[in-house]
C-alpha cells in the first residue's frame, strides 16, 4: 500500500481524517486551503455540466459526431460494422482467455476467471463514455435512423456469443484467432466494399492462414515449403476470384469522418507501421553498416521532426513526389504521413525489445545451429515482441491523440466535426466549451482504457517473466 | 560432446554462399535500392515542378513575404522571407523556453504531490495526471484559444480587465493580448550587458569559492545568499555607473480605448499555446518525477529519517537529487515532444515557425523547400536540447567505482 491511498477500513471517519488530511500542521494548512478551493472548482464543474452548459450543440449533432458526413443512406454498413468488430472483439477475448487458462494449467497455476463485473470495472472510462452517448441519444433523436439502444445492446449480446470461442477445444485453438482477424476484416470491408480490387488484405490473412495449416504429405518427394506455397497461392486466388465474382464497391475512407475516422485511421496506421518499424529495428540492430546506417538515419530525422510538418509533406507534395496523374485523397495522403511517422517510433520500441533480450538466447540458437534468419525469426523475435506489448499500446494511444492533428490539415475527423457543428446557423459562436469537452472526454475515455490495459498487460508480463 | 570430429581443411564456399561476399554484395543492393528510390521520387519532383512552373532552388528565402504577422507591427510584408523564418523560430523558441519552465515547475509539484502523505492533495494530483495525460494536446490548445480567449469570458479591448495599484497598471487582460509590466532600454545598455556579464561569472566563482568552504571547512556555506549579493551588487553598479539606462514601462490603454501601449505583452495564441502545452506535458512530467522517486531506494528515506532530517530536508537532500537522476533522460524526451508540440500553435494563430510556413505556402511559395525548411529547423532544435541536455545528463550521472 502506498503513501498515498491509507485505506478507510483500518480505522474510525475520525481516525481516517486525522490521519491523512491533518497529519501535521504543514498538512492541515493545505488541506485547509484546498478544499474550499476543491469544493468550488467542483461546485462550478456541476453547474457546468448540469445547469448552465447549452449541450444542443453535442446532442443535436451527436450522429455528426460519431461519424461526421458519411453518407446517412448507407448506415446499415456502419451498424454491420459495430457488429463485426463486435463479434470479433468477444472472439478475441474468448480465444486469449482460454490459451490463458491453458498456460496457467501447464504451469500449474491457478487460474482466476475474471468476471465480466471486473472486465466492464476495468473499461469504466469507455463504459462511461458509451453510456453518455445513449443518454445524449435519448435526449434528441432527430434524424437518428437506428435505435442507439438496440444497437449497444446487440453488440453486447453478439460480443457475449463471440467470447464462447473461450469452450473451442484446443486443438483449434488458433481458428479463434484466424476468425477474429477474418472478421475484422470483413467489419473494414463491409464499410470500404468488397470491389475486385481490394481482395489482397484478404487474400494475404487467407493465404498465410492456408500456408500454417497445410497437411504436408508428399513431404518426401517435395519440399514442404513449395506444398504450402502452392496452398498459399491457390487459397489467395480463390479470394481474388471470389471479390471479382462480388464486386461491390463500397464507401472509401475520402467519406469518413468523426470518431469513426479517428478510430480507423489510427488503427489502419498503427497495423501499417508495425511491419515497417519492425524491419527498420532489425536494420538498425543489424550487423551490416549500410543497413544500419539507414534505419538510423531514417528513425532519427522522422523522430526529430513533429507530426504535422509530415502532414504538411503528405497535403502539400506527397502529390508531387510520385509519377503524374497518381491521384492520392487527402485521407490516404494523411494515412501515409502518419504511418511513416509511427513506423520510427515503433522501431524505438522494438529495438527495446531486441536490447532487453539476453545474449544467451541469440547464442543458445547460434549454438543450436540455426541460421541467422530462423533465430531471429523462431528465438529474437516471439520474445522481444511480447516484451514490447505494453509499450505498443502506449504508442497506439499517442497515435490515437495525434490522430487530432487532421482537423489542421482540414480532415473532419472527432475533433474536426466541431467546425460542422459550429457552422450550423444555431452553434455559430455558441457552445464551444461544452462541445469541446465532450470531445475531450471522447478522447479521454479511450486513451484512459487502453492506457490502464496496457498497464494491466505490464503487470501481467511482468509476473509471467 | 564427447566425440569430436578430425578437423578437415574447408575449402572456400562457392561465392553465392560465402558470408563475406553475400554481407558486401547485400549491402550494395539495399543501398542502391535506396538511392534508385530516392533519385526516382526527386526526378518526379523535378518533373512536376517543371510542369507547374516552380523552381526547385531556395532563392525564394530573399523575396518579399508580403503578409503581415498578427501583434507583429514592427514586420513589414516587404521583408524577405528568410525574415519571416526568424520571427518564426524565434517565437518556437519562446513557447517552447515558457512551456518547459512550466512544465518542469507543474510537473515537479504535481509528481511530488501524487506521493503526498495527505489524501486530498495526493487525490487532485492523480486526478490531474489522468485526465490531461490521456487528452489530445491539440484539443486543449484549442480549448484555451477559443474556449477560454476567442469565444470566451475575457472582455475586449476596450473593456480590458485592469488591476492597478497606485495608478500603474500591474496586470491588464482582455481577449487579445495580457500585459504586465516590462522593462524599457533608455540607452547606454550595452556596457550595462557587459557589467552584468561580468556579474554572472563572478556569481559562479563566488558560489565554488563558498560551496568548496563548505567542503573543507564545514562552515555553512550560504552560497546563494552570496551569490544573490554579488549579482545584485553588479547590477547596482552597473546601473549607476550606465546612467540608469532602464526604465519601468507600465501597460497602459489609451484614453479612447482604442491602442494598447507599453508593458510586456503575450497574445492570445501565446498564452493558449504555452499553457496547454505546459500542462499537458507536466502530467508526463509528473508521472515521470513519482516513477523516480518511487525508484530510490526506500532505505535513503529511512536513512533521511534516522538522521532527523525534516521533511523537506528529506526530498531536498537526499530524495530528489538521487531521483532526478534517474528522471533526466525521459524528461530530457518530454522536453523534446514539447518543442515538437509548439508546431500545434498554428491552430491558434500563434505566429511559430509552422504556422508562418502555412501561411507563407497559402500565399504561393514553394511547398517542398518550405516544408524542408520547417523539418530543418525543427530537427536543429531537437539537436540543440538532446545536447544541452546531454552535457547535464552527463554530470549528473552517478560515476560509479
Amino acid at each position: 500500500m502506498t503513501a498515498g491511498s491509507p485505506s478507510i477500513a483500518s480505522g474510525s471517519l475520525t481516525g481516517w481524517v486525522k490521519r491523512s488530511l491533518f497529519k501535521n500542521w504543514w498538512s492541515g494548512l493545505i488541506t485547509i486551503v484546498l478544499l474550499p478551493i476543491v469544493l468550488l472548482a467542483g461546485y462550478r464543474a456541476f453547474l457546468f455540466f448540469f445547469v448552465n452548459g447549452q449541450w444542443d450543440a453535442v446532442t443535436r449533432n451527436l450522429t455528426l459526431f460519431m461519424q461526421g458526413t458519411f453518407p446517412r443512406a448507407q448506415q446499415w454498413r456502419l451498424t454491420a460494422q459495430i457488429l463485426a468488430f463486435a463479434l470479433a472483439f468477444g472472439m478475441a477475448a474468448g480465444t486469449s482467455r482460454a490459451s490463458a487458462r491453458d498456460r496457467a494449467q501447464e504451469a500449474g497455476l491457478p487460474f482466476h476467471e475474471e468476471t465480466a463485473r471486473a472486465t466492464l470495472a476495468r473499461m469504466w472510462s469507455l463504459v462511461g463514455f458509451i453510456a453518455l452517448l445513449l443518454y445524449f441519444a435519448t435526449i434528441d433523436e432527430t434524424g437518428n435512423p437506428f435505435n442507439p439502444f438496440l444497437l449497444v445492446g446487440s453488440a453486447v449480446v453478439i460480443a457475449i456469443i463471440g467470447f464462447q470461442a473461450k469452450r473451442m477445444p484446443r486443438r483449434i485453438r488458433n481458428l479463434g484467432w484466424l476468425l477474429t482477424a477474418v472478421l475484422l476484416l470483413l467489419g473494414f470491408q463491409v464499410v470500404s466494399g468488397f470491389g475486385a480490387d481490394d481482395w489482397i488484405p484478404m487474400g494475404l490473412i487467407l493465404g498465410i492462414a492456408a500456408y500454417a495449416v497445410t497437411p504436408t504429405p508428399f513431404a518426401g518427394a517435395l519440399p514442404r515449403v513449395v506444398t504450402r506455397l502452392v496452398a498459399a497461392v491457390v487459397v489467395a486466388f480463390t479470394v481474388r476470384f471470389v471479390y471479382s465474382a462480388v464486386d461491390q464497391p463500397g464507401i472509401g475512407w475520402d467519406e469518413w469522418s468523426g470518431l469513426h475516422l479517428t478510430l480507423m485511421v489510427s488503427a489502419i496506421s498503427i497495423i501499417l507501421a508495425f511491419p515497417v518499424g519492425l524491419l527498420l529495428a532489425l536494420g538498425r540492430r543489424s550487423s551490416l553498416p549500410a543497413l544500419r546506417i539507414m534505419s538510423t538515419a531514417y528513425i532519427e530525422l522522422i523522430r526529430g521532426v513533429p507530426l504535422i510538418t509530415l502532414l504538411f509533406m503528405g497535403q502539400f507534395v506527397l502529390q508531387q513526389l510520385l509519377p503524374q496523374g497518381t491521384d492520392l485523397s487527402r485521407v490516404t495522403r494523411a494515412i501515409a504521413a502518419i504511418t511513416l511517422f509511427t513506423a520510427a517510433y515503433v522501431a524505438e520500441i522494438v529495438r527495446g525489445g531486441l536490447q532487453a533480450l539476453p545474449k544467451g538466447q541469440t547464442e543458445a540458437a547460434q549454438a543450436l545451429g540455426l541460421s541467422p534468419a530462423k533465430t531471429t525469426r523462431l528465438i529474437v523475435l516471439p520474445q522481444a515482441l511480447r516484451a514490447v506489448i505494453p509499450a505498443m499500446v502506449g504508442q497506439f494511444i499517442s497515435l490515437f491523440k495525434d490522430s487530432s492533428l487532421l482537423t489542421i490539415i482540414g480532415i473532419t475527423e472527432f475533433l474536426g466535426v466541431r467546425e460542422i457543428a459550429h457552422a450550423q446557423a444555431d452553434f455559430r459562436g455558441v457552445s464551444i466549451a461544452e462541445t469541446l469537452v465532450f470531445v475531450a472526454i471522447g478522447y479521454w475515455a479511450f486513451s484512459f482504457a487502453m492506457s490502464r490495459e496496457s498497464q494491466r498487460l505490464e503487470r501481467r508480463l511482468r509476473v509471467s517473466r | 560432446m564427447t566425440t569430436t570430429k578430425p578437423r578437415r581443411e574447408v575449402a572456400r564456399p562457392p561465392f553465392w554462399r560465402d558470408i563475406r561476399v553475400l554481407r558486401v554484395v547485400g549491402q550494395v543492393v539495399a543501398v542502391v535500392i535506396v538511392l534508385l528510390l530516392l533519385r526516382w521520387l526527386y526526378n518526379n519532383l523535378v518533373a512536376s515542378f517543371d510542369r507547374l512552373g516552380i523552381a526547385l532552388n531556395f532563392d525564394f528565402l530573399t523575396s518579399q513575404t508580403r503578409f503581415r504577422i498578427a501583434y507583429y507591427n514592427e514586420f513589414d510584408p516587404s521583408s524577405p522571407v528568410w525574415q519571416m523564418v526568424l520571427v518564426g523560430i524565434k517565437n518556437t523558441f519562446l513557447a517552447g523556453f515558457f512551456g518547459i519552465i512550466l512544465a518542469s515547475v507543474i510537473g515537479l509539484i504535481v509528481g511530488v504531490s501524487r506521493l503526498s502523505d495527505n489524501w486530498l492533495v495526493a487525490r487532485l494530483a492523480t486526478i490531474y495526471v489522468e485526465i490531461f495525460r490521456n487528452i489530445p494536446p491539440l484539443v486543449i490548445i484549442i480549448f484555451f484559444g477559443f474556449a477560454l480567449f476567442f469565444f470566451g469570458p475575457f472582455p475586449i479591448l476596450s473593456e480590458s480587465w485592469e488591476l492597478s495599484l497606485g495608478g500603474n497598471n500591474l496586470l491588464i487582460l482582455n481577449k487579445d493580448r495580457w500585459a504586465v509590466p516590462g522593462i524599457l532600454a533608455t540607452g547606454g545598455l550595452t556596457v550595462f550587458w557587459m557589467i552584468l556579464a561580468v556579474g554572472v561569472v563572478a556569481t559562479y566563482i563566488v558560489w565554488r569559492w563558498r560551496t568548496r568552504v563548505f567542503d573543507d571547512t564545514g562552515q555553512p556555506h550560504h552560497r546563494v545568499l552570496w551569490s544573490v549579493g554579488v549579482l545584485l551588487g553588479f547590477f547596482l553598479v552597473g546601473y549607476l555607473a550606465t546612467g540608469t539606462p532602464l526604465e519601468m514601462s507600465w501597460p497602459v490603454i489609451t484614453e479612447d480605448r482604442r491602442l494598447f501601449q507599453g508593458g510586456f505583452a503575450f497574445n492570445w495564441g501565446f498564452i493558449s499555446l504555452t499553457a496547454a502545452l505546459g500542462l499537458y506535458t507536466a502530467s508526463h512530467i509528473g508521472e515521470i518525477v513519482r516513477g523516480s522517486i518511487l525508484a530510490v531506494h526506500g532505505g535513503q528515506s529511512e536513512a533521511a529519517n534516522a538522521l532527523a532530517l525534516s521533511a523537506f530536508q528529506r526530498y531536498r537532500f537526499v530524495v530528489l537529487p538521487q531521483a532526478m537522476r534517474i528522471a533526466l533522460p525521459p524528461t530530457i524526451n518530454q522536453y523534446l515532444n514539447l518543442v515538437k508540440n509548439t508546431s500545434l500553435g498554428v491552430a491558434v494563430g500563434y505566429a511559430e515557425i509552422t504556422a508562418l510556413t502555412r501561411t507563407s505556402i497559402g500565399n504561393g511559395r514553394p511547398t517542398f523547400q518550405s516544408i524542408i525548411i520547417l523539418m530543418a529547423v525543427y530537427l536543429g532544435f531537437s539537436l540543440v536540447i538532446s545536447l544541452i541536455l546531454n552535457i547535464v545528463n552527463r554530470r549528473f550521472t552517478l560515476v560509479e567505482r
